[in-house]
């Protein structure tokens, strides 16, 4: 990843090659749903093969969402598999979505939580970044975040992009990625 | 444990899972799992400037704890 392109990009690396699927007489738009489905159930037995390995209890949840299938570890005591700052949950999604792809041909996008991890650092980042934007506005001049990873940089753009008066982009190299505030 | 968590995690991603193995090593210098896959998948292990061997290793590290060095052993060489 290079330049300052959004950080949409690092998740849209590869666009489907449509593979031949069994279900073709199904829609474009419902096998895409069914080819979701079958991506979270791939990542949902790689996962639990784990878990059960480790000896870690949680429930997988399957969604589909906004044309990306959302698989979630739930329970307690899951704090090994988020790690400091939630690494350990971006290196299993890696590999999740490369689990994926060896066994359908086709990159994934598909995005992992593990014990609402994600869904917290929403709210936190939300915070941080409409308060950002504030003292950006108050002083004049643009504010740089801490870095963060390519969800956490999604997160603050799209809560930059409903302030009026700012606008936000990304810059320097992973893993020192990190938003810029600018007024305009 | 550690080297059956790693060996599924890598028999996931490569095109000959059944030429993976992994060897725990327990040295002076710490515990180190060793892996060992087909020639033809050392690149899937790897990844992209090594993106794939760091998101084993930081996967493995929340598992294992601090100080479990894991090895992506070229048997080629």
């Amino acid at each position: 990843m290079t330049g300052s392109a959004p950080d949409l990009a690092v998740d849209a690396a590869g666009v489907t090659d449509e593979q031949a699927s069994p279900e073709s007489e199904l829609k474009p738009q419902e096998r895409r749903i069914a080819d979701l489905e079958q991506e979270g159930e791939i990542a949902a037995d790689y996962i639990e093969g784990l878990l059960d390995i480790i000896d870690m209890d949680g429930d997988l949840d399957l969604d589909v969402e906004s044309g990306r299938a959302i698989v979630a570890v739930v329970g307690d005591g899951l704090d090994r598999l988020i790690g400091t700052g939630g690494e350990a949950l971006e290196a299993l999604q890696e590999l999740t979505r490369l689990a994926v792809l060896q066994r359908t041909g086709t990159r994934s996008r598909l995005m992992l939580d593990v014990g609402g991890h994600r869904a917290r650092r929403r709210i936190e980042l939300g915070k941080i970044a409409t308060a950002a934007a504030e003292r950006a506005l108050e002083q004049g001049k643009p504010e740089t975040l801490t870095p963060m990873t390519p969800f956490e940089r999604k997160v603050v753009h799209d809560v930059i992009a409903e302030i009026d008066g700012v606008h936000s982009e990304s810059e320097g190299e992973e893993p020192s990625r990190r938003v810029v505030i600018l007024l305009g | 444990m550690l080297e059956a968590a790693l060996e599924h995690l890598v028999r996931g991603i490569v095109d000959h899972p059944d030429d993976v193995r992994v060897d725990l090593n327990n040295g002076r210098r710490g515990r180190t799992l060793e892996v060992r896959v087909h020639p033809d998948d050392l690149g899937k292990v790897i990844g992209r400037r090594g993106r794939t061997a760091r998101a084993l290793r930081t996967v493995m590290g929340g598992v294992g704890g601090r100080g479990l060095r894991i090895d992506v052993v070229d048997v080629d060489r």
